[in-house]
Parts: C-alpha cells; sequence; structure tokens
C-alpha cells in the first residue's frame, strides 16, 4: 500500500466531519443554544431587577457563578496540557486528540470569563479591572488577586487562541485544496498563506515548541492564580498552601475527563473512530487516574491535617462542617465521583468499555463541580465568627445560569466542529506516513 | 550544463523524498521542497540550519518581561497608593502579573515571527509555493543545474512525476 493511501484517507475522513450537518447535530445545537438563552435570560433578571434572585447573602457572597467559574477554568486546563505538556514529552498518542482539547479549551476560557463578569453586582464597570489611563485617576490594585485573574484569564485565552490558530494553519490549507464558496475563503483566512514548503515547516516546527514551552508554565499558573482567590485570603478552607497544585490537578482531571467526555459521542457522530482509536481513549483514561490519584491525596491530605488540629480550631471546624453538615451530601457525592471513579480506571476491563468510561467521567465532571461549590460555599457559610453561619442555597435563577453556561459552550463547540478540523491532518499523516513505513526500515530497503 | 530550468518531482514516500533530496544535494542542485507534514527525513536530508525565530521570541519575552516590570513596578511608584498596608513595590504579586505579561508578549512575538518567517519562506521558495504539497504528496525540485540530470536523479529516487515547472 502507498503511504498516500492512509493519508488521502485522513483528509477524506476529515473533510466529511465539514459536510452538511444531519438532524442529530441540528437537535443538539438547538438544545445547546436553548439552554444558554435560558441562561441569559436568567441573568438578565439578576439585572434589571437586582440580586434578590440569588441566595447570596452575609457571609455567602460568592456562589454558584463563582463556582461556575472555577470550574471552568478547570475544564480549560486539558487542552494545553493534551496539546503542549505531552507535545514536549513526546507522548505520541496526544495527536489524534489534542484537536478536539484545545477547541474545548479556548470554549472554556470564553465561558469560565464570563462569569466573575456576570458575578458583580453592576457587570457594565468590568472594564475598571483593566489598567488604562482614565478620567477617574484610580488605577487597579496590582497586589490583588482578582487583578491577577484579569491578567492570567486573558493570558492564557490570548495564548490557547493563538496556539489553536496556528495548529490548523497546516489542516486549513489541506482542506482548501477542495473547499468551494464560504468555507474556501474561510479556509484560505485560516492557512495564513500556507504552502507546506520546508521553510515554512522549518520556521513552524521551531515556532509550535516554543509555543508549547511557553503554555505549559502558563497552564500551571493559571490554575495556581485562580487558587490564590481563596488562598491568600485567612478563611478557614481556603487559607492553605496546598491549594495551587490541588487546583492544577483537579483541573487537569476535570479537563481530562470533560474531553473523553466529548470525545465518546464526537467519534461515533462523526464517524472519526478510525483516527479516534480505543487505545487513544484508554491513554486518557490513564491520566484520568493519575490526576485523579493526585486529587485523592490532596483531600486526604487537606482533611487529616485540618483533624489534627485541636477542637475549636476554625480549620477543624470547617471541614467537620462540610463533611457531617448540611452541604454533607454535596462533598460525599464529590469524593465518590472524584476519588472512587478515577480508580475504577485503573481496572483495564473496566477503562476499555467505552460506555463506563463514559459514565464514570460525566460523574467526575459532577464531582469536580461539586468540589468547586464545596470550596467556595462551605468555607463562606462556616466563618471564624458562629453568629455569622448561614447556609447558602442557590435560586433557580442562579441554577439557569449555571445551566446556561453549558449551554453557551456545547454552542460554541458545536459550531466550531463544523468551522475547524477536529483532528490535526498534518500530524496524523505524518504518523500514518511513518506506520506504514518506518523511516528506518526506508533507509535500510534503500541500502543508506 | 547549467540551466534556470526547474525539475519538479513528486513523491508518496517521504523517505524517497528524502533520498532524491540528498543526491540532488550531492549533485551540488539547489533543491526545495513542500510537503503535507513535517516528516523529519526530508527535513534533515535538505540539511537547513535550524529556523533563528528563537532569538526573535527571546527578545519579544524579554519585552514582555519589561513591559510587566513597568505596568507594575513603574505605575505604582509613579501613583504610589497604600493598599492594604502592603509595600509600595510589593514584588511576590507583581511577579504574577510579570509572568503572565511576559508570557503574552513572548507568545504573540512567536506568533508574529512565524507568520514574517513562513511568509518570507515561501516567497523565497516561489517555486515550491507554487507546487505545494497540502495533499497526499511530497514536491521535490531542483534548480541552479542540469534539468536532464534533475529528472533522472529524481526518476531514480521513486518520483511518481517528473516535470520541468517555472
Amino acid at each position: 500500500m502507498s503511504a498516500s493511501e492512509p493519508l488521502r484517507t485522513i483528509e477524506e475522513t476529515v473533510r466529511a466531519t465539514h459536510g452538511r450537518p444531519g438532524p442529530a447535530y441540528w437537535i443538539g445545537l438547538a438544545i445547546a443554544g436553548g439552554v444558554a438563552a435560558l441562561g441569559a435570560w436568567s441573568y438578565s433578571l439578576i439585572v434589571r431587577t437586582g440580586l434578590h434572585w440569588t441566595g447570596l447573602q452575609r457571609p455567602g457572597m460568592w456562589g454558584n457563578l463563582i463556582t461556575d467559574f472555577v470550574f471552568w477554568v478547570g475544564i480549560a486546563h486539558s487542552g494545553t496540557l493534551i496539546s503542549a505538556i505531552l507535545f514536549l514529552f513526546r507522548a505520541r498518542f496526544r495527536t489524534a486528540v489534542y484537536r478536539v482539547a484545545e477547541m474545548m479549551t479556548v470554549f472554556a476560557v470564553m465561558t469560565a470569563g464570563l462569569y466573575p463578569i456576570l458575578h458583580l453586582g453592576r457587570p457594565w464597570f468590568a472594564y475598571w479591572l483593566f489598567p488604562y489611563p482614565n478620567q477617574r485617576q484610580i488605577w487597579v490594585n496590582f497586589r490583588s488577586p482578582l487583578i491577577w485573574d484579569v491578567f492570567a484569564i486573558s493570558t492564557y485565552l490570548i495564548v490557547s487562541t493563538v496556539f489553536l490558530l496556528v495548529g490548523v494553519a497546516p489542516d486549513a490549507a489541506a482542506l482548501r485544496e477542495r473547499a468551494t464558496g464560504w468555507r474556501r475563503r474561510l479556509y484560505t483566512l485560516l492557512a495564513f498563506g500556507w504552502r507546506g514548503t520546508d521553510e515554512q515547516w522549518r520556521h513552524y516546527t521551531r515556532a509550535y515548541l516554543f509555543f508549547a514551552a511557553f503554555a505549559t508554565p502558563l497552564v500551571v499558573s493559571v490554575h495556581s492564580v485562580v487558587s490564590w482567590d481563596f488562598a491568600v485570603s485567612v478563611l478557614p478552607g481556603w487559607h492553605s498552601t496546598l491549594f495551587p497544585p490541588y487546583f492544577v490537578a483537579g483541573a487537569i482531571l476535570s479537563g481530562v475527563a470533560m474531553v473523553i467526555t466529548i470525545l465518546i459521542p464526537l467519534r461515533r457522530a462523526f464517524r472519526l473512530e478510525a483516527l479516534i482509536t480505543p487505545r487513544h481513549l484508554d491513554m486518557l483514561a490513564r491520566l484520568v487516574v493519575l490526576t485523579g490519584l493526585i486529587v485523592t491525596y490532596s483531600y486526604a491530605t487537606e482533611i487529616l491535617i485540618a483533624l489534627q488540629a485541636p477542637h475549636g480550631d476554625p480549620e477543624r471546624s470547617t471541614f467537620l462542617y462540610r463533611m457531617t453538615g448540611p452541604y454533607a451530601p454535596v462533598f460525599w457525592t464529590m469524593v465518590l465521583c472524584n476519588c472512587v471513579g478515577p480508580i475504577l480506571l485503573l481496572f483495564p476491563a473496566v477503562r476499555r468499555r467505552t460506555a463506563v468510561l463514559f459514565g464514570i467521567c460525566v460523574a467526575i465532571n459532577v464531582g469536580m463541580w461539586l468540589e468547586r461549590f464545596n470550596i467556595v460555599v462551605t468555607s463562606l457559610s462556616h466563618d471564624r465568627l458562629p453568629f455569622d453561619w448561614r447556609v447558602y442555597v442557590p435560586t433557580w435563577v442562579e441554577w439557569g445560569v449555571t445551566a446556561g453556561a453549558f449551554g453557551w459552550f456545547f454552542t460554541l463547540f458545536l459550531i466550531g466542529l463544523k468551522l475547524l478540523p477536529p483532528v490535526s491532518i498534518a500530524e496524523l499523516k505524518e504518523e500514518a506516513s511513518h506506520a506504514a513505513h518506518p523511516p528506518g526500515a526506508g533507509e535500510a530497503a534503500h541500502g543508506e | 550544463m547549467a540551466s534556470d530550468g526547474r525539475v519538479l518531482g513528486t513523491f508518496a514516500e517521504p523517505a524517497d523524498a528524502a533520498r532524491a533530496v540528498r543526491a540532488l544535494r550531492a549533485a551540488a542542485f539547489r533543491v526545495e521542497s513542500a510537503m503535507p507534514a513535517p516528516f523529519p527525513e526530508v527535513i534533515a536530508a535538505l540539511g537547513k540550519p535550524r529556523s533563528g525565530l528563537g532569538l526573535a521570541t527571546f527578545s519579544g519575552a524579554l519585552l514582555g518581561l519589561a513591559a510587566g516590570v513597568l505596568l507594575t513596578v513603574g505605575t505604582s511608584v509613579a501613583w504610589p497608593l497604600v493598599t492594604g498596608g502592603k509595600p509600595i513595590v510589593s514584588v511576590p504579586p507583581f511577579v504574577i502579573v510579570i509572568f503572565e505579561v511576559t508570557v503574552l508578549v513572548g507568545s504573540l512575538t512567536n506568533l508574529v515571527a512565524v507568520v514574517v518567517g513562513a511568509t518570507l519562506g515561501a516567497r523565497r521558495q516561489a517555486a515550491a509555493a507554487r507546487a505545494g504539497a497540502t495533499g497526499d504528496r511530497i514536491a521535490v525540485i531542483a534548480s541552479a543545474g542540469d534539468p536532464a540530470d534533475a529528472g533522472r536523479i529524481l526518476r531514480e529516487s521513486g518520483a511518481e512525476e517528473v516535470r520541468d515547472v517555472a
């Protein structure tokens, strides 16, 4: 078989994903768009008539919307892990799955970035967070974690978008050749004049390495910064040096679980089974196991250290409250989903059953949202002053805005799937070519 | 016989293309290539130096570092407001902002450098760019030598098609 056969097949398979959408796609898009619209309408109630639509009251002034922010920043982490960190480690299995993860990253950051703004009482003043000369003669406070968030999230959005688009350029050039109409114009734009010359590849491969080198510490910094929103305060349950690694591991766990949750239906719906194989899912499931174990260790460390404190210690009191108080169902569901779920994936027989893997990953996503809720809400509900303790319960309006995040994310994702190639054509071509004729074997055959 | 004529050979296999490149270079031809993926054997055979793009990217990162310092330290010193009893120049929190700005400006410089490098590269290799190879074939173009010799080498290396190009 000629090496060009699998190359042509790869391109055709990817091209087919950009064909006319079927009814299932439109139904999915309508549901996602409808849920996003529900979220927008729910939020409009808050904007029009005030924060009384929320369950926020002193001392619990952070609720679902901040939980959503932390959750979606976490989801955004897998893309950079899979595309940049695994690239630097030369993990070849990333080739078939990293484009979906990168798309997910960009759309998840776009979702996450909205929520602190939606949380504001007066969101129209959100631009005050940016440092620019102004008539108010006030300047941003660089010592505040909220400003660190602005810099971290904005940088992460820009860098991950650039990383995605740079990766797409050679693939867009490949798809451009046989495209017509608006799609040809789109691919031409995304190709950045790509012709595949050796000079172009020479610069491109080097630049890609640098993007990966920039993105790797960036991904660690972003969720560390988000964790410092909590850790630099003095609130029991938040003030912990464990938070940055704990948050980064949790983010990667939730992100990889979300990638698997998306890939399983995607490979079936778009007939990508030949490119995204069970081996790829298996390798991702192993990442879930690794990060799940780190998260479990973090939970254990956090709890055991708190329980070693004497009776009456605020840390101990907060952790006992989490485990046995009114939020105990949230805590134990979180433990079940995030600790037991990944451990089940240690067994090859479990992680190789696609339906079971899908179920566990959905459960991990639920568990990770609950983890964020557990951190954000329970600490505020049970601070150092017993007279101030209060249980926060989200209202239906807040649930609507939370659901809206999922609707917004999946709307963007479904549209993105029809505009960008969901797998890297160029890298798969390189892999397929070398699988058919390993470079060493070829050289030997030619006697060189 | 020296000629300005260019000869294009198309290959299905990267190993064949790499062999052709090596043979053409050994015969003192100028060689360009276009390929749908960065096949390492072809790139190695072309024997080109590593891209100097890193220098631009590193400069961009340094510029970002300076911008980050100027933004945090410079503006805090210029407008000294004490907040939370913290020093005017609070190094640990400023490092976070400086790091993010360094990564941002470094990455954007990297983007500009690769776009400029790829555009100039395509201009310098006009024949390869015209031939293009984004599908399933690798194009190898030989020039600055006898076209007949180039055609023979390309055929002997396993080219599927050999033709003269402008």
